[in-house]
């Protein structure tokens, strides 16, 4: 965990011991790289802004030759810095102050994702996505989709919990073709979610993340 | 008669005196005709040199006669017996009076050089002086009177116009009576941007105006000024570049105090978010471990849950101050994106978990509502605060309800609304028991709301709802609907 200011170094390392992790803290980025080579953590926490040395220096070093997750905690939300960090290989943030059950939460969502095996059915609650089959099914019931739309969700499901910055989805899934624009993507992401949540009011696979892209929240099944 | 006056009658009387002298030198060391000829030639040329061309023009006569009376034969006679000193006299008098009279045109265009050198001097003088030192308006005139006297001004002046009126005049330098009429001329040459030229009693006054471009900034007057109108109006224009330097410099300075200003603010208020936020984060996290050690103590948990909560209030309070001072300052502008509904209300929903858990609280978007076109952050601290209130007013195990949906009457609007079963809006009113900020339009969260939903295009409303309790609105505009050309 790599955060200049000590009272939260010290209260989250209480609360992800008390969570069952083992921590190891550091002050900033240089520190923070340092103890990651040396210490091979399963996951990295940083704040952005740190003397010295600061986040988007610490993860581009880990990003240079590591894999680890890595989750950002921000002061703002909506700062073209989360957009920053994600784009330098950050997995996913949290803006300050954040609770820190959901703080485990993502933590939880990393370690997972970092673990799994790449299946080709990907089952959440109430919804099964069979990869190679290219076959979706809802509570039951099949839901039609047109080829944009089942990559769209492939994309966000098999990064489930985590965000997907439209830059990346332009890329993934139109290849980067040149007019494709915001605007395109969120056409097609409305269709999917029209096509796939049960209730617009209450969202439960894919919502917005606001100036970043989107998020699958479904928790996987397991 | 001055001196001045003497000094024609003595240079003729010097020219007289040396033709006299060439001649009788001339007869004594008895020079021939050519030899004296040429002597003649030169007096008469350098004396067409220093005194002008009618004196070089009588002395070529004067040489004329004494170079035929003395030195042609027969001598002492005015007559010539040998037609080939004919042919010499008439050479002698046409070779002298040309040369002389390009002697003379030599000169006044030497003259007139200088003239011009003296007068881009003194320009070249006039522009350092405006533009290396002045900051100020008045060395501004002291550096035109200068130039003004270098170039041979009796006497005159500098007036600006304020605020382009020209009947304001603000007089920078003056020499010499300066009447009403003045005044009058000078508004006159400020509002047509055309010069004046007077006929004085010291020679000529210019009135010349001080023209950039666009209107008049001011007048330069010289009067009995005997130099050309070009260097006067070039003086003009200077001082004109000058004048408009010396305002660009006052308002760029001005621009630079409000730019400084706004970085103050903008610096001031991240070190306010960032100093706010860390020990804000510091404390929910403690707040939660407390939370789950007082898991078994219930009246302990009840108060942690409370701190939990008003941390979490006044977090989105400075979030909400901080947002309204950034748009108020300009330091950031909404970032609209289209935003469906339901996302605005899950985040709620996140953001609120205690008010989602201790009541039933509905979501519902009409089927055919458009998504909103908004800064999600910004519809977001809106909404937060709506339900919040909401919450507050509301007795316990009363629903709440939040509904969007297409605007009734305008078809380009979203309608996003909290609906509660509380006293309704009349009712909280009369009561005493709330604080202000619950009283709408009156409180805090409510003016923040109403800042925050404005930057967005959008405007809240409260009423009271049928049946009792009050429903809290948010327009916002529709994002426009864009149809995907893509076959299932």
């Amino acid at each position: 965990m790599v955060d200049d200011d000590p009272g939260i170094r010290e209260s989250l390392s209480k609360e992800l011991r008390s969570a069952g992790y083992e921590t190891i803290a550091a002050s900033d980025g240089r520190e923070g790289f340092a103890l990651t080579k040396a210490r091979s953590p399963d996951l990295v926490l940083t704040d952005l802004a740190m003397p010295v040395s600061d986040g988007y220096e610490l993860i581009s070093a880990i990003r240079a030759s590591l894999t680890t997750p890595i989750i950002v905690l921000s002061v703002r939300s909506g700062d073209p810095d989360i957009v920053r960090a994600l784009d330098l290989g950050a997995d996913d943030y949290v803006t300050k102050p954040f609770s820190v059950t959901e703080l485990l939460a993502r933590v939880r969502s990393q370690l997972r994702r970092s673990a799994k095996l790449l299946s080709t059915v990907l089952a959440f609650e109430g919804l099964t996505i069979d990869l190679d089959r290219r076959h979706v099914v809802q509570k039951g019931r099949e839901v039609r989709l047109t080829p944009t739309e089942f990559a769209l969700l492939e994309l966000l499901a098999t990064n489930a919990g985590r965000p997907v910055l439209l830059d990346q989805i332009i890329a993934r899934v139109w290849h980067g073709a040149p007019a494709t624009t915001g605007d395109t993507v969120r056409v097609h992401m409305s269709a999917l979610r029209r096509k796939l949540e049960p209730d617009s009011a209450n969202p439960r696979y894919i919502v917005n993340e606001p100036w970043v892209g989107y998020r699958f929240i479904a928790e996987p099944l397991t | 008669m001055t001196a001045k006056g003497w000094r024609p009658v003595l240079q003729w009387a010097a020219a007289v005196a040396s033709i006299a002298a060439v001649t009788a030198g001339g007869k004594l060391v008895g020079l021939n005709a050519t030899t004296i000829g040429y002597v003649f030639l030169v007096v008469v040329l350098l004396l067409t040199m220093w005194g002008g061309l009618a004196l070089g023009l009588a002395m070529s006569i004067l040489a004329t006669a004494c170079f035929n009376f003395f030195f042609l034969p027969p001598y002492y006679t005015f007559t010539i017996e040998e037609p080939a000193n004919w042919i010499a006299l008439s050479a002698f008098l046409v070779t002298s009076i040309v040369v002389g009279r390009l002697v003379v045109l030599a000169r006044r265009q030497a003259e007139r050089a200088e003239t011009r050198r003296r007068e881009i001097e003194t320009l070249y003088g006039l522009s350092m002086d405006l533009f290396t030192s002045t900051t100020r308006v008045a060395p501004l005139g002291e550096a035109a009177g200068r130039a003004l006297t270098l170039l041979g001004a009796s006497a005159g002046g500098l007036v600006l116009f304020e605020g382009g009126n020209s009947y304001r005049q603000q007089v920078v330098w003056w020499t010499g009576p300066r009447g009403d009429e003045v005044e009058d001329i000078v508004a006159g040459v400020g509002r047509h941007s055309q010069p004046v030229q007077l006929p004085s009693r010291f020679g000529t006054d210019f009135y010349l105006p001080l023209v950039l471009g666009g209107r008049a900034s001011g007048v330069l007057v010289a009067r009995g000024a005997h130099t050309s109108k070009e260097a006067l109006e070039s003086v003009a224009r200077l001082v004109a570049i000058a004048v408009e330097r010396e305002k660009y410099i006052e308002e760029s300075a001005h621009l630079g105090a409000l730019r400084e200003a706004d970085a103050l603010k903008t610096s001031l208020l991240r070190a306010i978010s960032h100093d706010l936020t860390t020990p804000l984060t510091s404390i929910s996290i403690r707040t939660e471990g407390l939370k789950r050690h007082a898991a078994r103590d219930s009246d302990l948990a009840e108060d942690v849950n409370g701190i939990a909560e008003d941390t979490s209030r006044l977090r989105r309070r400075i979030e909400g101050l901080l947002a309204m001072a950034r748009l108020e300052g300009g330091t950031i502008r909404p970032r609209p994106e289209p935003t469906p509904p339901g996302d605005l209300f899950r985040a709620v929903r996140e953001n609120l978990p205690r008010v989602f858990e201790s009541r039933s609280v509905t979501a519902r978007v009409e089927p055919d509502c458009p998504d909103a076109y908004v800064d999600p952050s910004l519809a977001l601290e809106v909404l937060v605060n709506f339900v919040e209130n909401a919450d507050r007013v509301s007795p316990a195990g009363e629903p709440l309800e939040l509904f969007a949906r297409k605007h009734p009457l305008a078809g380009d609007q979203v309608r996003i609304e909290v609906l509660d079963r509380g006293p309704g809006i009349g009712a909280i009113e009369n009561s005493s028991a709330l604080s202000p900020s619950d009283v709408p339009g009156r409180g805090l969260g409510l003016e923040i709301a109403r800042s925050l939903a404005a930057a967005s295009g959008g405007s809240i409303g409260l009423s009271n709802r049928p049946g009792g309790g009050a429903v809290a609105r948010l327009d916002l505009p529709a994002a426009p609907a864009i149809v995907a050309r893509e076959e299932v």
